[in-house]
């Protein structure tokens, strides 16, 4: 037996390629031979390099190929953003097509006389592999890559800068620019790694990029389903990077070859407390939030700032490529907000919005569909960027310092000076929740509790978000109004009875009658008995009023 | 031990298929019933032992007729760091039957000769589709191209390195891939077994 054992190595030696490279085609996939280490293989053919390449009688191709071209036409990618111009695939993208749209017997070789038999069957089985000839779901290929697409995209390297061994081929991108059929090195045939999407990164240099978190992030996928990244072997956020979101082929959405065709599922897959450390997936499953899940393949990545048809997903408000942990103070946007298109306060077009406030105006500030006053009331107005107008009597101090000076009921740190954001009043309700308008239990995505029903028993809970900011004890303390007490408490008067909360715009009202932001709601108050409905300012912490409420007929009332 | 023979018999035969002793008797290359061949010699159409022709350098005792082909279309590749110019060398012989411009029979002074090359074997004039030859291939090729092996390193399998055993003058010719006198007995007149690609794979580090 020793023998024996003796003799099986000499054989296995003598047998052994006198050479046996690191990292061959032979121990890839794309060996197709008998000896092929995949499941796609040949019956019996032994040799490795003819499935491809000849060395006599070759199609009149480089590199010597064996092959004929598939003959398909092929539905390309498209996308609203891309400048490059994709064209029928060329070059050595048609060489691996040959294989990989699935239309061609792999074992067809000009210098066979026959089809070699394959194992699995002729075609390309279908799979990631098979890219058919719907191209549409893969990252274009076989477009002229130069200096003036670089600069008209904006986010792309200069070719001439472009890391070897990423390349170009006669100028264009294909098949071959991101992979080495060759050699399996970095998995997928890629002559860079993805990790870090590193390969990516090669030629993409998007804005912001560096130092969003999605490229940062150090976090991992606590395990509970669904598998954030089912396509990478990557463990966290930034080894995942483009792939966090993006699909190379075959990916679900087509659109900027996201992984899921519905949008916000590209996001939610993190950002529901598996990856991310808060929740937004939660949030989304309120009673009154953007309502995300209600749109699909509406929003568009080149639409104009000001949305023109009604619709909202997650990158209406973030910026994917931008987005990380970073506070700011109001107005400004924070690292969440970063990057991202917006309206300002003259109602021009920024990018990116520099004040939190630009980015609500893209919808809520005149777009079809926003949604109209909550409350109908003496002076209507739907636009909240003319409710929030500094030149205006009164408005919440989001777009400039509020006009009045004496606010005594503000809670410490507010002052009559402070900036706030829309998201102090609307965002998440509950503890802990994350910031913003994504979903709260209350009505208009408000953070808390704000009673708009008449006849409403006073309580810190009832109008927990105005006491936030005013203090309760202050407020139906009557130190400024004096009859505040005896409106919300004694008469059970909602605030947004008598004030509009956002503002009044100057072309409408004006720094008699709509200081404090006094705008009557007209289902509740009505005129009073000489046909009035109207608040006078008659300066500090004075006023008249001419309406009938509750009754009671205010002709005028003054105080 | 019933077993042990079993393997002997079995490693002789691999063994043998490997290292194999094989000849220009039967091979393609034996022309000596061909029905234009009128000498019923296998060598002449090649060789002769005298007054051989000597316009190609280095050629063995050249005996057939040689192609006046000015220009032949070489292969091209946006990715080949060599230049292929016109064939010279030893490939200047192989093509004098394989470009399909002199007759098979031309040779020991016959010009006259009217069966020329057919079938797969023909290269033709348009050498763009098969593989580049009379390149020279070096250290500072397998460098610049990063798919090649160090020809001065690389072991061939054949004895020694793939400079010294492939290649003549330094430079791939068709006698890099192929003995023309089969002494390796592979289909194809190959310098050793392409199974596995391993012919390829010996220069091209893919």
């Amino acid at each position: 037996m020793k023998r024996l054992r003796i003799l099986s190595c000499v054989l296995i030696i003598l047998w052994l390629p006198s050479t046996l490279p690191s990292q061959s085609i032979v121990n890839t996939k794309h060996n197709l031979s008998v000896s092929g280490p995949g499941t796609v293989k040949a019956t019996s053919e032994t040799e490795i390099c003819l499935f491809c390449h000849t060395p006599h009688n070759s199609r009149p191709v480089a590199p010597l190929w064996n092959r004929n071209d598939p003959g398909s036409n092929y539905t390309l990618y498209t996308s609203s953003t891309l400048q490059a111009v994709p064209g029928q695939p060329d070059g050595t993208s048609i060489l691996c097509l040959s294989c990989h749209d699935g239309t061609v017997a792999l074992g067809n070789v000009l210098s066979r006389t026959s089809n070699i038999n394959m194992a699995t069957g002729n075609f390309m089985p279908s799979g990631v592999s098979n890219l058919g000839t719907n191209l549409r779901n893969d990252h274009p290929v076989s477009f002229l890559y130069n200096a003036a697409l670089a600069a008209a995209d904006g986010q792309l390297r200069n070719p001439s800068t472009i890391p070897p061994p990423v390349t170009l081929k006669s100028g264009k991108v294909q098949c071959t620019s991101c992979h080495d059929p060759h050699k399996n090195i970095n998995a997928d045939f890629l002559w860079v790694t993805s990790q870090n999407s590193n390969l990516c990164n090669s030629c993409h240099q998007r804005t912001y990029w560096t130092t969003s978190s999605h490229n940062t992030s150090i976090k991992t996928w606590n395990g509970t389903a669904p598998n954030p990244w089912p396509y990478t072997p990557w463990t966290t956020v930034a080894q995942n990077a483009c792939e966090n979101c993006h699909n190379p082929h075959n990916s679900g959405g087509n659109k900027m070859l996201l992984q899921y065709q519905t949008e916000e599922n590209n996001c939610l897959n993190c950002h529901n407390g598996n990856v991310a450390t808060k929740n937004i997936s939660a949030q989304f499953a309120k009673a009154y939030k953007h309502n995300i899940s209600g749109y699909l393949d509406v929003h568009d990545a080149n639409e104009a700032a000001q949305v023109t048809t009604m619709h909202v997903e997650c990158v209406d408000c973030h910026n994917p490529h931008a987005a990380k942990n970073l506070a700011a103070t109001a107005p400004s946007v924070n690292g969440f907000l970063t990057g991202v298109k917006g309206i300002d306060q003259n109602g021009v077009a920024v990018n990116p919005a520099v004040n939190s406030y630009e980015i609500c105006y893209r919808c809520h500030a005149g777009s079809p569909g926003s949604p109209a006053a909550a409350t109908p009331r003496v002076i209507v107005q739907n636009n909240v960027r003319m409710e929030f107008a500094p030149g205006n009597p009164s408005y919440h101090s989001v777009a400039a310092a509020g006009v009045n000076t004496n606010v005594p009921s503000l809670i410490a740190p507010w002052t009559t000076s402070s900036r706030m954001y829309c998201t102090d009043c609307h965002a998440s309700d509950g503890t802990g929740s994350p910031a913003g308008p994504h979903g709260s239990i209350y009505p208009h995505i408000l953070k808390r509790q704000y009673s708009t029903t008449d006849n409403t028993t006073e309580s810190a809970a009832a109008y927990a978000l105005c006491y936030g900011c005013h203090n309760r004890t202050s407020i139906i303390g009557d130190v400024s109004f004096k009859e505040h007490s005896k409106h919300i408490v004694g008469e059970k008067t909602p605030c947004n009875t008598c004030h509009d909360p956002h503002g009044i715009n100057s072309t409408q009202g004006n720094s008699t009658n709509n200081t404090n932001l006094i705008n009557f709601w007209t289902t509740i108050v009505s005129n009073s008995s000489g046909g009035i409905r109207r608040f006078d300012d008659q300066g500090l912490y004075k006023g008249r009023c001419y309406l009938t409420c509750h009754g009671t007929n205010h002709n005028p009332y003054s105080y | 031990m019933k077993k042990l023979r079993l393997l002997l018999f079995i490693s002789i035969i691999l063994v043998s298929s490997k290292f194999g002793y094989s000849q220009i008797t039967g091979s393609s290359h034996d022309f000596s019933g061909q029905s234009w061949n009128t000498t019923t010699e296998i060598c002449v159409v090649c060789h002769t032992p005298h007054n051989a022709n000597t316009s190609v350098l280095n050629a063995p005792l050249w005996n057939h007729g040689l192609s006046n082909v000015a220009s032949y279309t070489m292969y091209t590749s946006a990715t080949m760091n060599s230049t292929a110019g016109q064939p010279d060398g030893s490939s200047k012989l192989c093509l004098s039957c394989h470009d399909g411009t002199v007759a098979l029979e031309n040779f020991g002074g016959v010009t006259t000769g009217t069966h020329l090359m057919t079938g797969g074997a023909l290269m033709g004039t348009d050498l763009s589709n098969d593989h580049p030859i009379s390149i020279t291939y070096d250290a500072a090729l397998a460098a610049a191209d990063g798919g090649l092996f160090n020809p001065t390193t690389t072991q061939s399998g054949l004895g020694g390195t793939i400079t010294n055993t492939m290649l003549i003058g330094g430079k791939m010719q068709c006698s890099s891939c192929h003995d023309v006198h089969n002494s390796a007995g592979i289909n194809g007149l190959l310098l050793k077994s392409n199974s596995a690609s391993a012919l390829c794979l010996t220069c091209h580090n893919k």
